[in-house]
């Protein structure tokens, strides 16, 4: 089960409203490297892990994958407050609001719906500890990215804050994987999967 | 930054450091060092939660019953300031 807590990991704090950025980091919460993809795939993926250390290492990862979607949540939220109606023609977000005024909605940068598309379960930990280790790079990058076209140093804390996470998930995961290799056999590591085949 | 508002970032910033070593001994859980870390922090947020408690009253306030509905919500930019 889940408990919430009534706070933010990292707080965010942004007081100038800026609807273009908004757009761009809104991919964070429902684009193809965002938050809600990384929750979904490492806490979908825990079930079939083979050893202990992967179910913990997926579970906590994944819980805190949900936490920095509130972030972006919060993020994006802050830079859509008190909008005029210049503010939003001339911030490009005529379109975004239309459909959804200044609500939170999962999509990414280009408007494309959050898709379970974007994650992948394969019931293979070698296989499924590839993907995590390359979605923490994808939503790395993006981060990087972000931070291009944003200079607001309030925004750039807390995006800096993710950004590292993501490093650090990335670590996790690649000592994960390697757990998992020395337990399998040496000479070929895809001999059987953990994740289905009976014990060796 | 009120004295109130930097005891609890304080507080916050053990508690992420906490949970660093907790996702870091998820792979290595036999890390003496790591434990040795944890165990630490642990003991000194004790001791600063029942220094924050002292002086502004408890901690999970935001939690307790009344305030879970009338307390500011995370994402409001003064969640910080809004808290007792």
């Amino acid at each position: 089960m889940f408990v919430y807590e009534k706070k933010l990991q990292y707080p965010v704090r942004i007081t100038t409203p800026n609807p273009a950025l908004a757009k761009l980091i809104l991919t964070q919460y429902g684009g193809p490297d965002g938050e809600l993809g990384a929750s979904l795939r490492y806490l979908s993926q825990r079930f079939s892990m083979p050893y202990s250390e992967l179910k913990a290492t997926l579970t906590d990862i994944g819980t805190e994958e949900l936490g920095h979607l509130e972030m972006i949540g919060a993020i994006v939220y802050q830079l859509t407050r008190n909008l005029t109606e210049d503010e939003i023609k001339k911030g490009g977000f005529s379109d975004y609001f239309v459909d959804h005024t200044t609500g939170i909605y999962p999509a990414s940068a280009s408007g494309v719906p959050f898709s379970a598309s974007v994650l992948a379960v394969k019931g293979d930990p070698i296989t499924d500890l590839h993907e995590d280790m390359a979605a923490e790079q994808k939503a790395r990058t993006t981060y990087d990215n972000i931070l291009r076209f944003c200079d607001d140093p309030d925004v750039r804390d807390p995006i800096k804050f993710l950004r590292e996470r993501e490093i650090v998930h990335y670590q996790r995961f690649g000592e994960a994987l390697r757990l998992t290799t020395d337990k399998l056999d040496s000479k070929n590591f895809y001999a059987f999967n953990p994740g289905f085949d009976p014990k060796r | 930054m009120s004295n109130q508002e930097m005891l609890l970032r304080k507080i916050n910033a053990i508690d992420f450091a906490l949970w660093e070593l907790h996702i870091f001994l998820d792979t290595h859980p036999c890390n003496r060092e790591a434990l040795a870390k944890h165990d630490d922090l642990s003991q000194k947020r004790i001791v600063l939660a029942e220094q924050y408690e002292e002086r502004f009253g408890p901690l999970e306030e935001n939690t307790e019953r009344w305030n879970w509905v009338d307390s500011p919500w995370p994402w409001e930019a003064d969640f910080e300031k809004g808290m007792k």
